[in-house]
């Protein structure tokens, strides 16, 4: 990573389609808001399986918050996205128009060419 | 990871993109967005068939009462109320049923503030009911009841559709109330069987018309 890089990484956890559109199901709820585990799949139209795994990895990134709890002695798993989670997708959607900028022509671009800015990538 | 780095000696000046994403950027925004606007519709629904369902009812069943007592009596006056009652209980009905599906599988402050403006309308519609009644034991006679009626249930929606416009930040929905309480007030002014046609018009309308200004707002994504 370069102190100046022309253009944004995108963050590698929600590049993955599945889990980009996890988060954004997520983040349209309001803040303490939390949804019950088949109503987000069926929302998502993913397996149980592969919406886990997928939950899993969002979890380990901090991304997405986890409770398990029970209701009339049935186990119910609860979601939601954390505010690193919010954060994440926020920054992905700037990257996002930063890098479909880039795309276009510019007609007048800020910086010449400098000499090999990234070099360290 | 193939990543292309920017070729500094690239002659058309364009910047490569470090870490070429398997879909476009502009895809992925797309998707963003699509994804967006459907986890909205199914979490927050739309407000459009409800508000289309309670001004038809409100436009015919007022309607109805207008024509049985302006036109001297071709049709019974009990036909006016099985036309109101009828398409009351199918819009109530379907009121029911979407907030029922709505709720399912949602735990939080936002669904639990939906929640108490949900029950709000069954409340405050039965308060208003025995208000009624109360007045009408009294001994009113038949045209202030008929003003009575009609006018009080008007304006109580009208006082919910205000709450509501507050509660969910929702300008139509507030300029909805404020015209809902406005029509009720006036229609008493309107005399038997006059404020029938303002309600059925001006309150019915009112309704039908702002599902007409929302339904642009929750129209499905594109391609979903």
């Amino acid at each position: 990573m370069t102190a100046h890089d022309p253009l944004p990484e995108l963050d590698p956890v929600i590049h993955a389609q599945p889990r980009l559109r996890i988060v954004v199901a997520l983040a349209t709820l309001n803040a303490g808001d939390r949804v019950a585990f088949p109503r987000l799949q069926q929302l998502v139209g993913m397996t149980p399986g592969n919406l886990s795994t997928h939950l899993r990895k969002l979890e380990e990134a901090g991304y997405v918050a986890v409770e398990k709890a029970f209701r009339r002695r049935t186990p119910v798993t609860w979601l939601s996205v954390t505010r690193t989670g919010r954060r994440a997708l926020e920054d992905y959607t700037w990257s996002l128009g930063r890098l479909l900028n880039a795309a276009e022509p510019q007609p007048a671009p800020q910086n010449p060419p400098a000499p090999a800015p990234s070099e360290a990538s | 990871m193939p990543a292309s780095t920017g070729d500094p000696a690239d002659p058309t000046g364009a910047v490569a993109s470090p870490t070429s994403p398997p879909a476009s950027p502009a895809e992925s925004l797309r998707l963003i967005d699509a994804q967006r606007k459907q986890a909205a519709r199914a979490f927050f629904g739309t407000p459009v068939p409800i508000l289309a369902l309670w001004g038809v009812a409100w436009t015919l069943g007022f309607g109805a009462y207008y024509v049985t007592a302006a036109d001297g009596h071709h049709l019974p006056a009990w036909v006016a109320g099985v036309v109101l009652a009828l398409l009351g209980a199918a819009a109530t009905a379907a009121s029911v049923v979407q907030f029922v599906r709505q709720r399912r599988g949602l735990r939080g402050p936002s669904p639990s503030v939906a929640a108490r403006y949900f029950w709000s309308w069954p409340i405050a519609t039965l308060a208003m009911a025995v208000f009624d009644l109360g007045l009408d034991r009294q001994g009113l006679p038949g045209s202030v009841q008929s003003l009575l009626w009609s006018a009080s249930f008007l304006f109580v929606a009208g006082l919910l559709y205000l709450a509501g416009g507050v509660l969910f930040g929702d300008t139509v929905m507030f300029a909805l109330g404020a015209w809902t309480v406005v029509v009720a007030g006036a229609s008493t002014f309107a005399g038997v069987p006059g404020n029938f046609a303002v309600l059925s018009l001006a309150g019915g309308g009112g309704l039908l018309l702002a599902a007409a200004v929302l339904r642009p707002r929750f129209r499905p994504a594109r391609g979903a």
